[in-house]
C-alpha cells in the first residue's frame, strides 16, 4: 500500500498543526504592533511609532515566510482570523512592557515547537526553525534594552521624549 | 491489510481501517480513497480525505445534544467535492473513529515503510 501521507506532505498532522498555529501568532503580532504604531501615534511618539510600524511589518514577513514554508513541503497553511487586537493603552511604557511580553510569548512557542519537532525527529523543520530562533534573540534584546531606557532616561521632565528619540539607535550587534 | 478487488473493475482496493459502521479503502492505482459510510461510498483524494477528517471532528456534538433548538442533524460537505454527509450525532462519532482509525493506519504505513524499505541499507 503507498505511502499517501508521506506523499502529500513532508510534515505530520501535528507538525502542520504547531506552524499554523505559529502563522495565527504572527498575524496577531503583526496586528497588535500595527496597533502600538497608531498608539503612539496619535500621542506624539513619532521615534516609538516608526518601530512599531517596521515591527509589524518584520512579523508579516515573518508569518509569509512559515506560511511559504508550510505549503511548500506540502501542508495545509491556513491564512488566520485575527481578533481582539488591543487598540489603547494605559502608558508609553506599558506598550513597550507588552510588546516585551509579546516577544517572549512568541519565543516561548518556538521553543515549544522546537521541543516536538526533535521529539518527532523532523530535524528539517527544525533547521529551517534555527532562523526564527535566532531571529527571537534579536527581539527580546531590543525590546528590553528599550524598556531599560524608561529607568536610565526616567520619565520625569522631557524623559519620555528623550526615550522616543533613543529608540531607533538600538541594535543587536550578535556577539 | 486486506485486500479486495471491486466486482465490476478491476481495481485494487486495499482495506485502511473499518470498524462496525463502516470502512476506508485505498487505492492506488487511483491515488485515492474510497469511504464506505453511511450507505455510500464515496471517493477522495487525500486532501479531500483530510478535509473530511477535520470538518467532521469540527462538529460540535455536545451543542448537538444539549441545545433543544440547534438541529439534530449536520450536513457535512467539503470544498471540491461532490459529496455531502447528512449525519446525526451518532453517525457522526462512528464516522470520527472511522477517520482516525484510518489516519492512525496511514501512520502505521509510514512507519513500516520507513523501517523496511527507506532506512535499510541494502
Amino acid at each position: 500500500m503507498k505511502d499517501l501521507i508521506r506523499i502529500k506532505s513532508m510534515l505530520s498532522t501535528e507538525t502542520e498543526k504547531h506552524l499554523n498555529q505559529q502563522i495565527k501568532k504572527e498575524a496577531y503580532a503583526s496586528a497588535i504592533y500595527l496597533s502600538m504604531a497608531g498608539w503612539c501615534d496619535r500621542n506624539g511618539f513619532q521615534g516609538a511609532a516608526d518601530h512599531f510600524y517596521k515591527q509589524s511589518d518584520e512579523e508579516r514577513d515573518h508569518q509569509l515566510k512559515l506560511f511559504k514554508f508550510l505549503s511548500d513541503m506540502g501542508g495545509t497553511a491556513i491564512s488566520p482570523e485575527v481578533t481582539n487586537v488591543k487598540q489603547e493603552f494605559g502608558s508609553f511604557r506599558e506598550v513597550f512592557e507588552e510588546a516585551l511580553e509579546h516577544e517572549i510569548a512568541v519565543t516561548q512557542s518556538f521553543k515549544n515547537i522546537m521541543a516536538h519537532l526533535h521529539k518527532e525527529g523532523d530535524y528539517v523543520t527544525a533547521e529551517y526553525l534555527n532562523w526564527f530562533l535566532k531571529e527571537q534573540r534579536e527581539e527580546e534584546y531590543v525590546a528590553r534594552r528599550i524598556l531599560e531606557l524608561f529607568d536610565v532616561i526616567g520619565e520625569e521632565g522631557t524623559g519620555r521624549w528623550d526615550i522616543d528619540r533613543h529608540i531607533h539607535k538600538i541594535e543587536y550587534n550578535e556577539a | 491489510m486486506a485486500l479486495i478487488r471491486t466486482q465490476f473493475t478491476s481495481r485494487k482496493l486495499e482495506e485502511v481501517f473499518s470498524t462496525s459502521a463502516g470502512a476506508v479503502y485505498q487505492a492506488d492505482s487511483e491515488r485515492c480513497l474510497y469511504v464506505d459510510f453511511a450507505g455510500k461510498r464515496t471517493r477522495l483524494n487525500f486532501l479531500c480525505f483530510l478535509r473530511l477528517k477535520t470538518a467532521v471532528e469540527k462538529v460540535d456534538i455536545e451543542q448537538m445534544l444539549l441545545d433543544a433548538e440547534a438541529p439534530d442533524l449536520e450536513i457535512i460537505s467539503i470544498c471540491a467535492c461532490e459529496h455531502c454527509f447528512v449525519l446525526d450525532a451518532t453517525e457522526i462519532l462512528a464516522f470520527r473513529e472511522l477517520l482516525q482509525g484510518a489516519f492512525v493506519m496511514f501512520k502505521l504505513n509510514h512507519i513500516i515503510k520507513d523501517c523496511l524499505y527507506r532506512l535499510p541499507v541494502s
